[in-house]
């Protein structure tokens, strides 16, 4: 298995063993592709992005692996209330992973989350569904 | 003479209500209602979100203003109202997403819901 594809699956682990707000069956998947008609139930999704490279110094290498994190749910009323649980849940993952090393893989060291959007405005709209991905960065120096 | 547009379109209406309707059950929350509807645009899409996508498919219902009766009194449809529609052995439940008046006279309102789930009669 590749670093890419260990890392995110530790993210998986790391997740699915969490006591965040609400307890999350998160899966990794290349093109995360759902039904509208299956999005009644909560969807955590880990998708490995991409990989910057450089040289620390003469002997090593650093590569730096960015994962997208979705957390998607159909809401039926739209209601701050219902949203709320939904951002508190996306908020307990940023905060659950921030400076985390990850059991199964601890070479990966956390660098940064990057939330620029809460949720997707499209989706809320056109969909009446919650979508908000996170991009989470690991360094790895070998 | 009146208006001959408006009670032309009247004349039609009352004709699409009478030949070219199935009974579906409205819902909001609790309350129900059973209205005459006809299927209108029915496609099946994918959004395009660059890390998650979603299919879906958008089904559009016209149904008569003077039907929609929720509760006894007439009402304008509301986001997250559902249409329920029997077919075969399953009921197939549509999402509104949004609506607007489907004439100039403001007798049909078009319905454009999303297929969000299904369940066994």
């Amino acid at each position: 298995m590749s670093v890419m594809t260990d890392v995110a699956d530790a993210i998986v682990a790391e997740l699915n063993a969490a006591t965040l707000s609400q307890p999350v069956n998160a899966v990794r998947s290349y093109l995360p592709q759902y039904k509208l008609t299956e999005m009644q139930t909560l969807h955590v999704t880990v998708v490995p992005k991409g990989i910057v490279l450089a040289n620390p110094d003469r002997s090593r290498s650093q590569a730096d692996y960015s994962f997208d994190v979705a957390v998607q749910k159909k809401f039926s009323t739209g209601s701050n209330e219902e949203l709320d649980v939904l951002t508190d849940l996306v908020q307990d993952i940023v905060s659950f992973l921030r400076n985390k090393r990850l059991d199964s893989f601890p070479n990966a060291v956390w660098m940064k989350t990057e939330l620029p959007l809460l949720y997707a405005p499209d989706h809320m709209d056109q969909l009446r569904q919650f979508t908000s991905v996170l991009t989470l960065t690991y360094r790895v120096i070998q | 003479m009146g208006d001959l547009l408006d009670k032309g379109s009247a004349w039609l209406e009352s004709q699409r209500t009478l030949h070219m309707t199935r009974d579906v059950t409205y819902a909001r929350g609790i309350i129900t209602a059973v209205v005459k509807a006809t299927i209108g645009r029915t496609e099946y899409e994918t959004d395009d979100g660059q890390v998650v996508r979603t299919e879906f498919t958008d089904r559009d219902f016209l149904i008569s203003v003077a039907d929609l009766i929720l509760n006894g009194t007439a009402t304008l449809p509301e986001e997250g109202d559902q249409i329920r529609e029997v077919q075969g052995s399953s009921v197939l439940i549509f999402e509104v997403m949004g609506w607007r008046y489907s004439d100039p006279y403001r007798r049909t309102f078009r319905l454009e819901t999303k297929h969000v789930g299904t369940e066994n009669l």
